[in-house]
């Protein structure tokens, strides 16, 4: 561009060269972009996006203003690029606990700025071009998008639905892998596989069985585990989270990412980490030193303070991890029991705070669009938060493209939340159905 | 992340990393206690930038640089500023793209650029006056030498100013000479400013963005760590048109999704508090500078009192030092380590005063050319820089 030209017009001009790099193509459409924006606009009663609306938990926010108040004005200025000490020591001795195995908190744990940044330095720092990662569908939707932000190729593997045979309510332990078809999916070119237990959105439990499957796989292929642990404490009707990193031969795979927001129910503050061989670690620690390098020290201080009085309470029925599940129980069963009343077919999760249902019978409420280029829930999903206040997410989110069209009569919803949420969605939904009834 | 174990040490005077040990303003402190107690700004706020900073950014910003600026669309919060040169980078570069650095630059730029797949070319600041420097103006660019670095690969190219270590505010006339390059070339500037605020008597900081036709090619990145001495905060913004913020956005969403709720909130109240009095010399932005200026100029004493030769600061927090005067004797130590290196372990070993090396702001080509230098920070209390004058008073009293 020459300044001889028209001083004004050349000098607002936009760079004529390509400016986005390579790496975001097919990546930059975002769910959460849109239905947040849509659930912010049309909104009465909020069951989309997940995280809860009733508040942290007392000791958690205390921790907070504590922190602040004790006159250390350093907790406003960085901590160890790694995670700040007495947050990676704590949680190396609650994972020693549960791992059954010796962890260095500077070794074996990295902070990052949610379980979301985790798992970005995983596949920065695992995934190269040409490796092919494994995703169990369906899959929290960010696995796909930074698997190819990281130049891998996603290889997907379906959950599919074995309903009961006598009529009772699905549950998430009905969607189960196919032996032969995971095993199909497994290459030279495997670098990893993506698991997610308990899953977002089925609410799916892996059990020992289903895991020692995988591990099986991975061993035998040689392939890295990625395991996002994030809803480890919200698992229902006594069932057991197992963590695959405990499983033979697995722990030098595996790398761990659990998320503050969702043990201490504060999703706002950001914090997350990962737990693992130093081997890998090692790596990951490089991804983050050259992306974000800190994370926030305060909310660091706070979240180790929170670890610290749950080793203390640890088992016992002060625990918030006792507690926290024993109440999300009572929302999912109430949720559960709303759904099933009006004909929304609920899949009963085992685990986290969604669940998905079946919204087959309240179709004739939003005809299908022959040759739309949007799938069929989707277009439920926006028709029912602009008419009916209530918010969701289209289950085929949680899909690839390709398996989009599979799976369009399902609905994501959040159950973290107030009683009076989930009554006001009952509501709702009662009105519906008489609506429905009457015309 | 080297230097920061070895000074760890209670008992070194840490004038090495760029942290500060002063408090922050006390309403910045209690804007945040105040957040802990409101329960949504626990949870998830929105990806881009929380709605009440973002605006308030967009307020600040529309008066810095003269234009409007909106918010949801022009800006995004980062992870610090680190985070936003991050995705800036992963944005717009990618392999094969050249992007020129200036010498000596913040340590991130290069493997940050590498990361991307695109080839760093340096250009150093050179001194004026035969290597007799005494402020951080003497260091400038040469013409020439620039406009030889651009070729049709440049994508980019990485400004900081006021500039980190040497503490130079680039000037109006130099900056329309990295500006011209820009149009000519069709390349990028990648701004970072996070010492905007920071600027001592006499010298203004200028935003290249603002020169004609800079905008539409011009990313600007900020610090609240750096604004409002919270380093610990760890947030940052880059600002910008919206063609280019939009691909920032998409690496934001697609890495860390959303920055934390309650430090933004507090962020933007501590802003509103400022931007209201933004014209007034008790704004935080303008009375930290001058509160720095007077350390600034006692940390220059001392130095030169004990023989060692300071570069003045424009702007910044950092000031570098020529500590050849000295002719510490280091050739016994036989590791392969530049000069400033290996004297900066001496100091903290013998001295008990930790600095960081200036070698490790170059690269491989200039090394040579700066390891007569060290870099100090003079963000610290009074208390650290009474530590530093005494050991300073009795450098020459002990030998080796």
């Amino acid at each position: 561009i020459k300044a001889s030209n028209s001083l004004s017009f050349s000098l607002q001009a936009k760079m004529s060269r390509p400016v986005r790099a390579r790496r975001l193509e097919g990546i930059d459409k975002n769910i959460w972009v849109e239905f947040v924006k849509l659930a912010a606009t049309y909104s009465k009663v909020n069951l989309g996006q997940g995280f809860p609306n009733f508040p942290a938990p007392d000791f958690l926010t205390e921790a907070f203003t504590r922190a602040l108040s004790g006159g250390n004005h350093m907790l406003h200025q960085y901590t160890r690029a790694f995670g700040h000490p007495p947050l990676v020591k704590v949680l190396a001795q609650f994972f020693e606990k549960l791992l059954g195995r010796d962890l260095d908190p500077m070794t074996n744990v990295m902070v990052t700025v949610g379980a979301y940044q985790a798992l970005f330095c995983c596949f920065q720092a695992l995934v190269d071009e040409g490796d092919e990662v494994i995703i169990i569908e369906p899959f929290f939707d960010c696995y796909e998008p930074m698997v190819k932000m990281a130049g891998g190729t996603p290889v997907f593997v379906p959950l599919r639905p074995n309903p009961p045979k006598d009529g009772k309510l699905m549950s998430s332990a009905d969607w189960q892998l196919d032996p032969a078809e995971l095993a199909s999916k497994f290459s030279k070119q495997t670098k990893a596989i993506v698991l997610n237990s308990p899953n977002n959105p089925l609410g799916k439990v892996f059990s020992h069985g289903e895991l020692g499957l995988i591990a099986e796989l991975c061993v035998k292929h040689d392939v890295l585990c990625i395991s996002d642990e994030v809803y480890e404490w919200l698992v229902y009707d006594g069932k057991q989270h197992i963590r695959i990193a405990s499983l033979q031969g697995m722990w030098d795979r595996t790398v761990i990412v659990g998320s503050a927001g969702k043990t201490f129910s504060a999703t706002g503050w950001k914090v997350g980490w990962v737990v693992g061989p130093d081997r890998l670690l090692q790596h990951l620690r490089t991804v983050h030193q050259n992306s974000v390098y800190h994370c926030a020290t305060i909310a660091q201080e706070a979240v180790a303070q929170g670890f610290q009085r749950e080793l203390m309470l640890y088992g016992k029925p002060e625990s918030y991890f006792v507690q926290l599940p024993k109440e999300l129980q009572q929302k999912r069963d109430w949720l559960v029991q709303s759904l099933d009343s009006v004909g929304m077919k609920p899949i009963v999760p085992e685990g986290t705070y969604f669940l998905v249902a079946d919204i087959s019978q309240f179709k004739s409420d939003v005809p299908d669009v022959p040759n739309s280029d949007e799938p069929y829930d989707y277009r439920f999903a926006k028709w029912m938060v602009k008419n009916k206040g209530l918010a969701a997410i289209p289950l085929s989110a949680f899909y690839s493209e390709a398996h989009k069209k599979n799976y369009t009569n399902f609905i994501r919803l959040c159950f973290a939340k107030e009683e009076a949420t989930l009554k006001a969605a009952n509501d709702i939904l009662q009105k519906w159905k008489q609506e429905k009834t009457s015309s | 992340v080297e230097f920061t174990k070895v000074a760890a040490d209670p008992s070194i005077v840490n004038l090495g990393q760029g942290l500060p040990d002063i408090s922050p303003p006390s309403y910045v402190k209690e804007a945040l206690a105040k957040v802990a107690a409101v329960d949504r700004l626990n949870q998830y706020t929105r990806g881009f930038g929380h709605p009440s900073l973002v605006k308030a950014l967009s307020q600040v910003y529309e008066k810095a640089c003269g234009r409007k600026i909106d918010p949801l669309t022009d800006i995004l919060v980062t992870v610090g500023a680190y985070g936003s040169l991050f995705s800036t980078i992963q944005a717009l570069i990618e392999e094969g793209d050249e992007v020129i650095i200036i010498e000596p630059f913040y340590d991130s730029y290069e493997p940050m650029v590498k990361m991307a797949g695109a080839k760093p070319v340096f250009i150093p600041l050179r001194c004026k006056n035969y290597g007799n420097s005494a402020s951080s103006a003497d260091w400038v660019l040469d013409p020439a030498e620039l406009a030889n670095k651009f070729n049709s690969k440049t994508k980019a190219i990485i400004l900081n100013t006021p500039h980190n270590p040497i503490g130079k505010v680039f000037t109006r006339e130099e900056l329309q000479v990295i500006a011209d390059l820009c149009i000519k070339h069709d390349t990028l500037c990648i701004s970072d400013e996070v010492y905007e605020w920071l600027v001592y008597k006499g010298n203004k900081h200028i935003k290249i963005a603002t020169l004609p036709g800079m905008w539409e090619r011009t990313v600007t990145i900020g610090s609240a760590g750096k604004t409002y001495s919270v380093t610990g905060w760890k947030l940052g913004w880059s600002i910008g048109p919206e063609y280019l913020i939009k691909h920032l956005q998409v690496v934001h969403q697609n890495t860390l999704y959303t920055c934390p709720t309650p430090l933004q909130e507090a962020l933007a109240q501590a802003f509103w508090i400022d931007y209201k009095r933004m014209d007034d010399p008790d704004c935080y932005f303008h009375s930290l500078s001058r509160e720095l200026e007077s350390k600034r100029d006692r940390m220059a004493q001392l130095l030169k009192e004990a023989g060692l030769k300071p570069v003045i600061p424009d702007g910044g927090y950092f000031m570098i030092v020529d500590v050849s005067t000295l002719n510490v004797d280091l050739s016994d130590v036989d590791e392969k380590q530049p000069y400033d290196y290996k004297f900066v372990k001496w100091m903290i070993a013998s001295k008990k005063l930790s600095a960081i090396p200036l070698s490790a702001f170059c690269g491989p080509e200039t090394k040579k050319q700066f390891e007569k230098y060290i870099r100090f920070c003079f963000i610290k209390k009074d208390s650290t820089l009474d530590a530093a004058e005494v050991i300073l008073k009795n450098w020459n009293k002990q030998t080796g």
